[in-house]
């Protein structure tokens, strides 16, 4: 069944591109390329493993299995007709209806045989314990071994060598579980792919920042999220490039991606993965714009194609998902200035202590720059739970405040 | 000049009716289930007691939960935008408004000018709205208008320990059960939304003056409780329930000069 949509996905993308080239957009290579990852996924024609968001996916990539994590299933699943019956499964099994709904839909869908079996699991210690108990749990349904990842929580010379020998244990582990083996070249070749990817993506968030900026709402809601699956690929790069075109097209015709740009908003963590009219109702009532996610960030340099393991382990600490929530709140302050946004929407997912515990926090340092935070109460992945209405009034009431003060800039 | 604010809660709908700056008249009806239709009947009732017709209005902002739903109206205003600017006419001196409605409890702070500047909302629990109280009255078979007065006869409160409207009504059954009066249940009750709006005005601040709006401002043992938390006489208009549309109606006049 998750196969067939996947299926209907790439071909519903191809044909819509073939019938009429100009509809081709960066959303929809995006949205084909995870349509194909989720096809071989479901195919079972390749080595899976299922890890966590702060795994290195280009060394996977490298040892071509096929990644992916926990969260972004659970987001694609959702969006199909049988989710509600995914989150009823969890809960009847004895999930607590108010934990994770990424989690949930995980372990209901897990339960019903709707996630394919991995070769091996993996899971870091960040973002949440909730991700690790989802994946411990996952591991039991699979009866497969499950390898945690130790992510310090600071940036120390010590703990990156440390983080560093632990992703190369990994990769061993990986080896042992799917009979691949880690090339030498092959690793090089997927670094130089992700430093590509990753100046496109520098020079991305850069033109998002321009004021007006050229991204809406959508362009690039859950990117910095899922690109990552693909780094380390070819695809990556071509999906990183079509955005980066994009933009610089739309700056070059001085089309703004909102058209007539007043107010500019940052969304704090992740979206609400199933579909509703809160975003197209920002731009259309208040011409309003996203114009910066939290984790649409590149906190990293680039890796040493020679010596890997040091940048991925930098990586991996200095991710928005790890480390203390000052640092956390450091970047939304830098961020909020960088992007020149008026407000900020929180939408505090249901169930996610990690998101949410930092929100007074948020409040109090935004509030001395001057930018009002809007706390929202979303299971960003559980429709059963979303009551429109209600977030239509406190966004538009949101709206209303900003537009009634002076701009923090 | 003419307008009317038109505010459609959950719970009852509201029209005010402005001539220039001076309220000409005001309505309050139940809400039916059909929100369109409530608009109507407050509208006409507010135009029945003005002794003018529908024609003569020349601007209408509807507010509330069903404020995108009343066909005759130019324009639509959340009612956190409404009720500070309602409660700045009334109160020029507010700062802090907590508006207890039916099925929403906000806290709003607002500026001189009644313009808002940091709000906080209710999450989807029902404690402290107008909801709450009818399920309270109702399982205690007191007439929602007493429930106030009734709690005040209370020597000590009932310990409700939830703030959740189902698990209150099990726990006030209960307490009913075991003998407890009705006035300390309800002094319970009230102590529990107290509790509840407290923590939602310190997310935003509490700065004088200090005004209570929405239908639970008529509520004499709400009121009293929330007062003894916030350590400030809070401000509340003879009729609490229309600031909003108030608001609306003031919005409405400036919309209606700006063209």
């Amino acid at each position: 069944m998750i196969l067939q949509h996947f299926e209907d996905q790439e071909s519903g993308i191809m044909n819509a591109i073939k019938k009429n080239p100009e509809s081709a957009s960066p959303r929809k290579k995006l949205a084909l390329e995870t349509a194909r990852l989720g096809k071989r996924l479901y195919s079972n024609a390749d080595d899976l493993v299922w890890a966590g968001p702060l795994v290195p996916f280009d060394l996977l990539n490298a040892m071509e299995v096929t990644p992916c994590f926990a969260e972004f299933i659970a987001s694609i699943l959702v969006s199909t007709d049988a989710g509600p019956l995914f989150f009823e499964n969890a809960e009847q099994a004895g999930y607590a209806s108010d934990t994770c709904g990424y989690h949930r839909m995980l372990m209901g869908s897990a339960l019903k045989g709707m996630i394919p079996t991995p070769k091996l699991l993996i899971s870091a210690m960040s973002p949440c314990t909730g991700g690790l108990a989802a994946m411990e749990n996952l591991a039991r349904v699979f009866k497969k071994d499950l390898f945690i990842l130790h992510i310090p929580q600071k940036e120390s010379d010590h703990g990156v060598r440390i983080l560093a020998n632990h992703i190369r244990n990994m990769a061993e582990s990986v080896s042992s579980h799917t009979g691949k083996v880690l090339d030498k070249d092959r690793l090089r070749k997927a670094m130089e792919n992700t430093n590509k990817t990753r100046d496109i993506l520098s020079n991305i968030y850069k033109l998002a920042q321009q004021v007006p900026s050229p991204v809406n709402g959508r362009d690039l809601s859950n990117f910095g999220i899922v690109l990552p699956l693909f780094f380390g690929t070819e695809v990556g790069i071509e999906i990183a490039q079509s955005f980066y075109d994009e933009l610089k097209s739309r700056i070059k015709a001085n089309r703004s991606g909102v058209p007539g740009e007043r107010i500019r908003l940052m969304w704090l963590q992740n979206r609400i993965q199933f579909k509703n009219n809160l975003v197209k109702m920002l731009e259309k009532e208040f011409n309003a714009s996203i114009v910066i996610d939290e984790l649409n960030v590149i906190t990293w340099d680039p890796i040493d194609p020679e010596d890997p393991y040091i940048g991925l382990a930098r990586r991996s600490i200095s991710s928005p998902l790890n480390g203390t929530v000052e640092r956390r709140v450091k970047q939304i302050v830098k961020l909020a200035e960088a992007y020149k946004i008026d407000g900020a929407i929180n939408p505090c997912h249901w169930g996610c202590r990690q998101g949410t515990g930092a929100r007074g926090l948020i409040d109090s340092s935004m509030k001395e720059i001057g930018v009002p935070v809007l706390n929202l109460e979303v299971d960003c992945v559980d429709p059963r739970n979303f009551a429109e209405g209600q977030l239509i009034t406190r966004i538009e009431a949101f709206m209303e405040m900003i537009e009634s003060r002076p701009s923090p800039w | 000049m003419i307008v009317a604010g038109v505010d459609i809660g959950s719970l009852s709908g509201e029209t005010v009716i402005l001539s220039d700056d001076k309220i000409l008249s005001y309505s309050i009806v139940r809400t039916g289930a059909d929100s369109a239709l409530t608009a109507k009947k407050a509208t006409d009732e507010a135009l029945k007691n003005a002794d003018i017709s529908f024609e003569d209005i020349d601007y209408t902002i509807a507010t509330g939960y069903g404020r995108v739903i009343v066909p005759f109206a130019n324009e639509n205003i959340t009612e956190i935008s409404c009720h500070a600017k309602g409660a700045n006419y009334l109160f020029p001196t507010v700062r802090t408004i907590l508006d207890m409605g039916g099925q929403d409890c906000k806290a709003i702070r607002c500026n001189e000018k009644g313009k808002v500047t940091n709000f906080a909302m209710n999450d989807k629990c029902a404690a402290g709205t107008g909801r709450f109280c009818e399920v309270m009255a109702d399982v205690l078979g007191i007439a929602l208008e007493d429930i106030g007065k009734t709690s005040l006869e209370a020597k000590k409160d009932a310990m409700i320990s939830s703030a959740c409207a189902v698990f209150a009504k099990s726990e006030a059954v209960s307490l009913l059960r075991s003998g407890v009066p009705k006035s300390e249940i309800l002094s319970g009750v009230h102590e529990a939304i107290a509790s509840r709006v407290f923590a939602l005005l310190q997310r935003v601040g509490i700065e004088g003056d200090f005004v209570i709006s929405g239908g639970i401002a008529k509520n004499i043992g709400v009121i009293k409780k929330v007062a003894e938390k916030v350590g400030l006489k809070p401000l509340i208009s003879e009729e609490p329930q229309i600031v909003g549309a108030l608001g609306a109606a003031l919005f409405a006049k400036e919309r209606y000069k700006k063209g």
